[in-house]
């Protein structure tokens, strides 16, 4: 459906990247400066890759082999640009209009109402793009994209500029458009919950590579590397050593606990005993032990620590605590050695606030270890 | 009291406003988006009639437009006379409006956000279009404040005109010319007032530049 493979060298900065979808909607998330806008221009033809190949569903846009190289205008895209880059000259309606010609005013007309009322803008057709909010601009933005019916939609940072809750729920309205409209989509962000939320697949991007392509669900349990990990921004990774590993089990060491985890599926080899070996715990998965129901049951706790809250934060729904282990030398993440994170609730009836020394414990298949 | 050069200043200005723009405006262009490179050196040239003496720019374009270069040769042999005629003068007053407006628009071009460029070309427009839709339109402020400094310099202009034009009565001598005339033949009155209509003028103009300057998109 989507081929994308690009080389383009600057003097200080190469990227290079080959990466494919059968999915509609893909996301590229990276660090800043890791190369993904640059791919969106060279899709759009706005920038021309040294080397490289660009196929979308049956038509080559780029090859640098073949000597083709589609101009921007006939590549039939739309681009989202980061800001939205609306004409601050024309109305919303002109703006959405921009890209419609060669066809009867009636024509365009209808087309512009459509889509207009499709993206529930109406009544904003005659403002210009400064008299309007930064959610409407951005609608705006994806109406003058997609009102020329693309073969392809890229969208750069779609949602960076809009403020925390209205961002929430543009991101809701973004993926219901985007899944409605059903055409290749490739959306740039370095937010993962976004890229989660909109797209099929994820391709993570470091320093002008990928470093890994997968469908969302795989990347967020399974990411390839220690990197991966850390570049989709997951909360505890951590190392330990191993300390004796099965094909389906592992022992590691870390800060004088011994924790089992379930061995990574995709890992080739065994580890050797003593072997580095990094590995993450979703704060969402680590179990306060209450103190009111008597000593912890085996059965149903594994991995049993003991730790101080140095820290907490409010999240709204959520309370996030970074935990201290009872234990001596350095903690592995600065001040704190985990994170977990519990509900309002259980914040509330457990009285977190005030009782600061717990108890917890993480299930084995809890304890993600990175290949 | 003869009004002449006040009609001829006019037409001379405005002849050289739209030549200045026939040319100042793919300039600016090319200096904003195309010459990454040459855009010092063609800088500096454009530049230059600001700074140099105007006899020195009258000179050189006399030599470039009289009876003995070829472009002189040239408009001879279909009959047009250039050196001291009122083309001439429409020439000198070009000369020395384009830097005003070439620096003005580039300024306005190099000010748009390459990436509302961008767009236009994705959504399908020719590069053509683009300019005409998206960059001209955006530069507008800087064309109109250009335009305007462009006519008061070109209404202003004496000496590159004196070079190549002369100062025919009747038939080159334009306004800022007649008013040097008028005072060496200690004439004040009419000096006084074909200077205080050409101070009017221009305030007018320049009035009129503010406004367009205040247009919000």
């Amino acid at each position: 459906m989507l081929s994308v493979r690009l080389r383009k060298a600057f003097p200080d900065f190469t990227l290079d990247v080959a990466w494919e979808s059968r999915e509609p909607v893909v996301a590229l998330v990276g660090p800043s400066g890791s190369g993904k806008t640059l791919t969106l221009q060279c899709l759009a033809g706005l920038a021309t890759p040294d080397d490289g190949r660009v196929v979308v569903g049956e038509r080559t846009l780029f090859d640098a082999k073949a000597g083709v190289d589609v101009p921007s205008r006939r590549r039939r895209l739309g681009y989202v640009f980061q800001g939205y880059a609306l004409f601050p000259h024309l109305t919303a309606r002109e703006n959405i209009a921009f890209g419609l010609r060669g066809q009867s005013r009636a024509h365009i007309a209808e087309r512009v109402e459509r889509i207009t009322e499709w993206l529930g803008l109406d009544g904003l057709g005659d403002k210009r793009p400064r008299e309007l909010s930064g959610g409407q601009q951005q609608r705006v933005a994806l109406g003058r994209a997609l009102a020329v019916d693309p073969d392809l939609l890229l969208l750069d940072e779609p949602l960076s500029a809009l403020d925390a809750p209205l961002r929430r729920q543009l991101r809701g309205d973004l993926a219901r458009i985007v899944r409605e409209w059903g055409k290749p989509t490739v959306i740039v962000t370095h937010d993962l919950p976004e890229a989660y939320q909109l797209c099929d697949r994820i391709v993570v991007y470091d320093h002008g590579r990928v470093v890994q392509s997968a469908p969302r669900a795989e990347l967020l349990w399974q990411p390839a590397s220690e990197t991966v990990a850390r570049i989709m921004g997951i909360p505890n990774v951590l190392r330990g050593t191993v300390v004796k590993a099965t094909p389906d089990r592992i022992q590691l060491r870390w800060r004088g606990q011994l924790l089992e985890a379930v061995n990574s599926p995709a890992r080739a080899y065994l580890p050797a005993a003593d072997m580095p070996l990094a590995f993450f715990i979703r704060p969402e998965y680590v179990r306060l032990i209450r103190k009111d129901r008597g000593p912890a049951d085996p059965v149903h706790h594994m991995n049993v620590m003991r730790g101080t809250v140095v820290e907490d934060a409010d999240f709204g729904t959520t309370w996030t605590l970074r935990i201290r282990l009872d234990e001596p030398g350095p903690p592995a993440q600065g001040a704190f050695d985990l994170e977990v994170e519990v509900p309002h609730l259980v914040y509330e009836i457990l009285e977190i606030d005030r009782d600061r020394h717990w108890e917890f414990s993480i299930h084995r298949g809890s304890i993600h270890v990175l290949p | 009291m003869d009004f002449f050069p006040v009609w001829l200043s006019l037409r001379v200005s405005l002849a050289a406003t739209a030549l200045t723009l026939l040319a100042g405006v793919p300039l600016a262009w090319f200096l904003a988006r195309k010459a990454p490179r040459l855009k010092d050196l063609l800088g500096a040239v454009v530049v230059a009639p600001l700074v140099l003496p105007p006899t020195v720019l009258g000179y050189y374009l006399l030599v470039l437009i009289g009876a003995r270069s070829p472009i002189g040769r040239f408009f001879e042999s279909v009959g047009v006379e250039l050196a001291f005629t009122w083309r001439a003068a429409v020439l000198a007053a070009a000369v020395g409006s384009m830097p005003l407006l070439v620096k003005a628009l580039q300024a306005g071009f190099e000010g748009i956000d390459p990436r509302l460029e961008q767009a236009a070309r994705t959504l399908g427009h020719s590069e053509w279009s683009v300019f005409w839709r998206v960059s001209l339109p955006l530069a507008w402020r800087s064309l109109v404040a250009g335009t305007v400094l462009a006519f008061c310099r070109a209404l202003g202009d004496f000496g590159i005109t004196l070079m190549v034009a002369g100062s025919i009565p009747g038939r080159t001598q334009t306004l800022p010319l007649a008013i040097y005339d008028l005072v060496q033949a200690n004439r004040m009155n009419e000096a006084n007032l074909l200077a205080a209509m050409t101070i009017v003028a221009v305030l007018v103009l320049l009035l009129g530049v503010g406004r367009a300057a205040r247009v919000r998109y």
